[in-house]
């Protein structure tokens, strides 16, 4: 095959990916097999449609590995991993450990030396990211035991990477590799002799620096121009800058990506730079991912197939069995214990990119690279297979168990909500359910208000909330409460549409300008309004009767019963205009005022009840 | 089995468990309407005309509340000022309440050595009640049953059970 243009390639690479993923999610497989399998395609085994520059897509692509990694660190506020921090350590930790030493022994018994067995432990060690949260996400299981220990293992296995990717330069003693390394590290030659070796602590305490003096005030700098696409540009030009940054002075992009992202996890603009990454590091994983499949050695399985399969599944084997044993040790019942051990029993991207780094490193020849190679991208085959085998077979017999999950502990049950909008009105919701100790992610779009909020300790975060992708990294997938507090009756309206649409499960408190708005709001089925004029008019109405003479208790209870009265009569009037509803002309505005004070003079008379009786429970 | 409305009335029911526990005889059993007034009426304003409207239907009404400093809760002896009306006891008038039954189900936090002439508080739990028994009696309404559960606030699990069952065997006889 001749040498394509990039854009040719890329053409191929994404085409590909179209279509096999699909083709993959209709036969139950995870997007990552649908790449795998796509790469494969189009390798040098089957249609020959890449060229060598395969594996130097794979190295560009690695960005999007490096863009994963800013993501999991901006998934990773301080305080949250505090919170998990017994988790994390005592599963991610076990996990890694036990694995680490029983695939060792394994690969060191069967002769594979000393310093090889060590890096395959610590590659194969490592679970996808990619499949599990997929799996997590597609079957709604964040929230049960079984899926927050998974993500703990993740997280932890996340972070080990990190050093082991500034380890094994160190286990490399050849001078080439090291010289190699040496020739990018180009700012490193200003920095003198005795200084080198703290490089990496200098490195982290200067990212942190930035973070918190720098990229913050810049971001918020560029957000004050109010163009969505600086944004993105600020966005994308932070992680690049800072991988670029350490790979100068001769560290992992990887690590400085993540400390950005720690650092950035605390910011306002978490969920507005989680949006605007996400889709390049989607698609740089996709293209990553194709090209991995592309370099599959296929001469090399089927030289070796029987040791490639046997290994692939002694991997397995004894990953789902320290899983399973972690999962028994954590006190987890059979079910969630066997989730775990075939959820996780993977080996995960993060082993292609380990062993890519080694064989830059010359610390594993082609060979060798190639073959662990296909064992992963086996391994990651064969683990949907696993859950449908979990699912189908074994869940049967231990489905009596499952009720065990849903027990609640607790009265108040924090439930996961987003407001909408923190002006005025939305603050004053913000603040009395903070001062119950209920949290909520907070979106608003005025970033000298985000800022002052979040000196005060609130969970605010800069953005459109009218644009999906700022709603979705804000969580609304696994959000219960919606609160809606924009201004812009206009704007409500458009979201509780969308929301209703493409969310239908989620309960939506809505704030309406006026009886008009609320009209419109009840035709939606919302059923939570709130219309900021009915609650002080009234009350401003009660003072007025105590000036008046009357007894203020009984100006309370005028004051309550017209509320009812009023909301009932809402709920009604709505319903008899539903069908020939546009909008409301002015005349028509008059002529609904004039029922409702012809229906006032009925209702309070005295035994003349004429409120809404069917709409209390 | 008889049409029955229960009247729960608790404005600490969050730091109840006999209470909690208590409640869940009510949800095996049929023609049963268990209320919560302080969950519906939470600002304190009764819908008394509604309250009326309904009350109608039934054939036995449960009082279930927690004595709270010697007396009932502020929000059910609310409910009885609002919704039962002097008219219906005049010479001559209709009342809808009467010929129905009633029952009454408290829990009290003290032992019932202290509900007694001799005991700690020189009265009975019976005596607390007083007021509530003379509304229902004038308004021709039959109590049948004043169940008293005391020390409500240790019980063991067994005890538990059994107050459970006596509540049910109450509920069930007629």
């Amino acid at each position: 095959m001749t040498e394509n243009s990039i854009a040719m390639t890329i053409l191929i690479f994404l085409g590909v990916a179209i279509i096999m993923v699909p083709l993959g999610k209709k036969l139950g497989l995870s997007s990552v097999i649908g790449y795998l399998l796509g790469g494969i395609l189009i390798g040098p085994f089957c249609l020959q449609l890449t060229g060598r520059d395969a594996a130097d897509i794979m190295h560009a692509s690695e960005l999007g590995v490096i863009m994963l990694l800013f993501l999991v660190g901006l998934e990773l506020e301080p305080q949250k991993l505090w919170q998990i921090r017994k988790r994390i350590l005592g599963l991610g930790l076990s996990q890694m450990l036990l694995s680490i030493v029983g695939i060792f022994i394994v690969f060191y018994v069967a002769g594979f030396g000393l310093q090889k067995s060590v890096i395959i432990a610590l590659c194969f060690a490592m679970s996808s990211t990619a499949i599990v949260l997929q799996t997590l996400k597609e079957k709604n299981l964040f929230r049960t035991v079984s899926g927050e220990s998974s993500f703990s293992i993740l997280l932890f296995q996340d972070i080990a990477v990190i050093p082991i990717l500034a380890l094994l330069p160190f286990l490399s003693k050849s001078q080439k590799a090291i010289a190699q390394a040496d020739h990018e590290k180009v700012l490193l030659h200003y920095i003198p002799e005795w200084l080198q070796p703290f490089t990496v602590i200098g490195a982290v305490l200067i990212l942190i620096l930035l973070g918190r003096y720098i990229f913050i005030p810049f971001l918020r700098f560029v957000s004050r121009s109010g163009l969505n696409e600086l944004l993105t540009a600020a966005s994308l030009f932070l992680v690049i800058g800072v991988s670029e940054l350490m790979i100068s002075i001769g560290l992992s992009p990887a690590l400085g990506a993540f400390i950005a992202g720690v650092m950035l996890a605390n910011s306002e603009f978490r969920h507005e730079l989680e949006s605007n990454i996400d889709p390049f590091k989607g698609l740089l994983l996709a293209v990553f991912f194709v090209s991995v499949g592309a370099t599959i050695n296929f001469d090399i399985i089927a030289s070796k197939p029987v040791f490639i399969f046997t290994a692939a599944f002694i991997v397995l084997g004894i990953k789902a069995a320290v899983l399973f044993g972690i999962g028994k040790y954590y006190k987890m019942n059979n079910e969630q214990s066997f989730f775990l051990a075939f959820a996780l029993s993977q080996v995960g991207e993060f082993a292609f990119v380990l062993i890519n780094f080694s064989a830059g490193l010359f610390l594993i020849d082609y060979q060798a690279n190639s073959e662990l190679m296909a064992i992963v991208a086996i391994t990651m085959c064969i683990s949907p297979l696993l859950m449908i085998f979990k699912e189908k077979i074994l869940d049967k017999r231990f489905i009596k168990q499952k009720s065990e999950e849903n027990v609640e502990l607790g009265i108040i049950k924090q439930r996961k909500i987003i407001i909408v909008g923190f002006g005025y009105f939305g603050s004053t919701v913000g603040r009395l359910l903070k001062a119950n100790g209920i949290r909520s992610t907070v979106l608003d779009n005025d970033p000298d208000r985000v800022a002052l909020l979040r000196s005060n300790g609130f969970n605010v975060y800069y953005g459109d909330a009218t644009k999906p992708a700022l709603l979705r990294s804000a969580g609304i997938e696994e959000a219960e409460l919606l609160v809606i507090c924009l201004d812009d009756p206009e704007k409500n309206k458009f979201l509780v549409d969308y929301v209703k649409e493409n969310y239908p499960d989620i309960k939506i408190f809505v704030r309406a300008k006026n009886r008009l708005d609320a009209y419109e709001f009840l035709n939606k089925k919302v059923d939570n309004i709130y219309r900021e004029t009915l609650g002080t008019a009234v009350d401003m109405a009660v003072d007025i009767l105590k000036e008046n003479g009357m007894r203020k208790y009984t100006a309370r209870r005028m004051g309550k019963r017209f509320m009812i009265i009023d909301k009932a009569m809402t709920r009604r009037l709505a319903k008899e205009k539903d069908e020939n509803m546009v909008t409301f002309t002015l005349r028509e505005t008059l002529e609904r005022e004039a029922q409702l004070l012809a229906l006032d003079s009925i209702s309070f008379e005295e035994n003349h009840w004429s409120g809404d009786d069917d709409d209390d429970k | 089995m008889k049409k029955t409305l229960v009247l729960f009335a608790h404005p600490y029911f969050e730091h109840s468990t006999t209470n909690v526990r208590l409640l869940e005889c009510y949800e095996a059993m049929q023609n049963v309407t268990f209320r919560d007034l302080y969950e519906d009426y939470p600002d304190f304003h009764i819908q008394a005309f509604r309250e009326r409207k309904r009350i109608v239907d039934y054939d036995r009404i449960i009082f279930h509340f927690p004595i709270i400093w010697f007396g009932l809760p502020p929000l059910l002896k609310l409910w009885i000022d609002e919704v039962f009306d002097m008219r219906w006891i005049a010479e001559g008038q209709h009342n809808i309440l009467s010929g129905k039954d009633a029952v009454i189900v408290t829990s009290v936090g003290g032992s019932e050595s202290n509900y007694t002439r001799e005991g700690k508080y020189k009265t009975t739990a019976e005596e607390l009640l007083t007021g509530l028994c003379v509304s229902l009696d004038i308004n021709n309404i039959d109590l049948k049953n004043t169940h008293i559960i005391y020390n409500a606030d240790n019980l063991e699990e067994e005890q538990l059970e059994d107050y459970c069952k006596e509540l049910s065997q109450i509920l069930n006889t007629e």
